[in-house]
C-alpha cells in the first residue's frame, strides 16, 4: 500500500516548482470549487482540468491510478444505489426494479466530482515533500499543535505499520486464522491492545530523547519559501479557472442543456 | 466508514467544517505540549489498526474503532480523529479533502459519545466492566457516527433517503465486530497498562 504520498516528491515539473504556500492555497480553494459544482457538463470541464494538472505535475499514473482504485471502490455502489431509489416517477423498470435517469445523473456527477477532487489532492500533496507540504500549512496559519501533531503521526504510521506486520507475522507462525467468530474479533482486541502499549511506551522514549535535545513544541527546519511572479501567476489562473467553473455552474449556461438532456 | 467527496452539499459541508472547527476548539483547550506526541502516536496506531480487516462471511470489514479511541483519549480523541482523517485525505484520497469536515464531526463525534459511555463505569461495581464498557463505548461510537451519517445524507436532499438507510443497516455489523473488539481491548489494557486508558481514577484502580 503507498503510504508515502511524496515519494514522487522530486520529479521536476512546473507544479513541484510552484511554491507550496501559494501550491496549496490554490488547490485547496480549487477543490473546495469543484465540491461545489452541480451540473454535469461542469463537472466533466473539471475533471478535464484535474487531467491537465496530473499531466502538469509529472506525476506516474501508476502511482495515482492505485489512488484513484479506493475511491473507485467506495462510489460504485452509488452508480447501482441512486437510480433504482431516486424518488418520483421512474423512467422504466429493468428487472422489476425501479430506474430514474436522474438518479444515474446524480451517480455520474458524484463519480466525476469525486475523482476530479482526488487527483487535485495528488497533484496539491504529491509533487512536494511531506515535511515541507506541513511547513507550508504551518505559513497558511494552520494551528501549530496540529502541524506537529500532524508529522508525528506521519512519521509514526510508517513504524508502527512495520511493528503490525511483524505482529501479524507472528500470530499467522502461531497458527492464527481470521474467522467470522467472537474468538478471532477477541483476539483482534488484544492484539490492537499490544500494538497501542508498544507504540505508547516506544514515544515515551523518543520523547524523553526529544526534551533532553531540547525540544520545545516545535521543529526548527532549514527549509525556507521563496515566491516570484510566477507563484502569482500559477495560483492567479488556478483561481481564474475555479471562478470560471462556478460561473458556468450557477451561471446557467449549461442549465438549458441539462434540461434537454431528458 | 467514510463519506466521499461530491455527495454531500454545500451547507451540509459548511456545517461539518464549523462544527468540527469549534469541537476541536473546545477538545484542544488546556492542552500540554506533552500531549502532542501521545495523541499523535495513538492516532497512527488507529490508523494502522484501520487496515485490519476482519472476514464477516464471505466479505470482510475493517476495524474503525473510534470508539476505542473515546476509550483511550477521552475528549482528546476528537483532535485525534481530526488528525488520523486529514492524513486518509491527503495520503490516498481516502474521503476527501471537501469533506474532513463533516467526516470528522461524524467519527469524532462518535468518539466522544464512547467517552461519554466509557465514563459512566465508574457508577458500577461489577468483575470485568472495563469488557462491558468498551464493548458499549465500541457499539454506541459506531452507530452514532452511523447515525450522524445518515442525518448529512438526509440533509443534503430527499434522493439519498433510501442511502442513508442502507448506510444505517451497513453498521449493525461493524457495530458488533466493534462493540466485541473495543471490550476485549479494553479488559487488555485494564490488565496490562490501566494509565493508557481514559478517566482511569487512582481510587478505581484498587476494586
Amino acid at each position: 500500500m503507498p503510504l508515502d504520498i511524496d515519494r514522487y516528491a522530486h520529479v521536476s515539473s512546473p507544479i513541484q516548482r510552484w511554491d507550496p504556500r501559494f501550491k496549496i492555497g490554490a488547490l485547496g480553494l480549487l477543490i473546495l470549487g469543484i465540491a461545489l459544482v452541480k451540473t454535469l457538463p461542469v463537472s466533466v470541464l473539471a475533471l478535464a482540468l484535474s487531467i491537465v494538472l496530473v499531466v502538469l505535475s509529472g506525476l506516474p499514473f501508476g502511482f495515482i491510478g492505485h489512488g484513484l482504485s479506493f475511491v473507485t471502490i467506495f462510489l460504485v455502489p452509488f452508480f447501482i444505489i441512486m437510480p433504482m431509489t431516486y424518488p418520483g416517477e421512474a423512467a422504466m423498470h429493468v428487472l422489476g426494479l425501479p430506474f430514474a435517469w436522474e438518479g444515474l445523473r446524480l451517480a455520474t456527477l458524484i463519480f466525476l466530482k469525486a475523482i476530479s477532487i482526488v487527483l487535485c489532492s495528488f497533484v496539491c500533496f504529491g509533487t512536494s515533500r511531506f515535511d515541507i507540504s506541513m511547513i507550508a500549512l504551518q505559513h497558511l496559519k494552520c494551528p501549530k499543535v496540529i502541524v506537529q501533531m500532524l508529522l508525528f503521526t506521519y512519521r509514526y504510521t510508517f513504524v508502527f505499520l512495520e511493528e503490525m506486520r511483524r505482529m501479524q507475522t507472528s500470530m499467522r507462525a502461531r497458527g492464527f486464522i481470521p474467522r467470522t467468530d467472537g474468538y478471532t474479533l477477541r483476539t483482534y482486541g488484544n492484539f490492537v491492545g499490544t500494538l497501542l502499549v508498544r507504540s505508547f511506551e516506544r514515544t515515551e522514549r523518543v520523547f524523553k530523547a526529544m526534551l533532553s535535545k531540547g525540544y520545545q513544541g516545535e521543529f526548527h527546519t532549514l527549509v525556507t519559501f521563496s515566491s516570484d511572479a510566477t507563484d502569482f501567476i500559477k495560483s492567479l489562473a488556478t483561481l481564474i479557472l475555479m471562478v470560471a467553473l462556478l460561473a458556468l455552474d450557477f451561471g446557467g449556461y449549461f442549465h438549458q442543456a441539462v434540461k434537454a438532456w431528458y | 466508514m467514510h463519506i466521499s467527496d461530491g455527495i454531500l452539499s454545500a451547507p451540509v459541508l459548511a456545517t461539518g467544517f464549523v462544527g468540527t472547527g469549534i469541537l476541536a476548539a473546545a477538545t484542544l483547550r488546556k492542552m500540554d505540549m506533552e500531549e502532542v506526541p501521545k495523541i499523535a502516536v495513538i492516532t497512527s496506531v488507529f490508523f494502522v489498526a484501520s487496515l485490519i480487516h476482519v472476514p464477516v462471511g464471505p466479505t470482510s470489514v475493517h476495524l474503525i474503532l473510534n470508539g476505542l479511541v473515546g476509550v483511550v483519549l477521552g475528549m482528546r480523541a476528537f483532535p485525534a480523529i481530526l488528525l488520523g482523517i486529514v492524513l486518509q485525505a491527503i495520503l490516498f484520497g481516502h474521503g476527501g479533502v471537501s469533506v474532513i469536515g463533516i467526516n470528522t464531526l461524524m467519527l469524532g463525534g462518535g468518539g466522544l459519545v464512547a467517552y461519554g459511555v466509557w465514563q459512566q463505569r465508574h457508577r458500577f461495581n461489577m468483575p470485568k466492566k472495563e469488557v462491558i464498557f468498551g464493548a458499549l463505548a465500541g457499539a454506541t461510537g459506531t452507530i452514532s457516527s452511523g447515525i450522524i451519517l445518515a442525518l448529512a445524507l438526509v440533509t443534503t436532499g430527499e434522493e439519498f433517503f433510501a442511502t442513508a438507510g442502507y448506510a444505517l443497516a451497513m453498521h449493525i455489523p461493524i457495530m458488533i465486530t466493534e462493540a466485541i473488539v473495543v471490550g476485549a481491548c479494553a479488559g487488555f489494557l485494564k490488565r496490562v497498562k490501566p494509565d493508557v486508558l481514559a478517566g482511569e481514577r487512582p481510587q478505581a484502580a484498587g476494586e
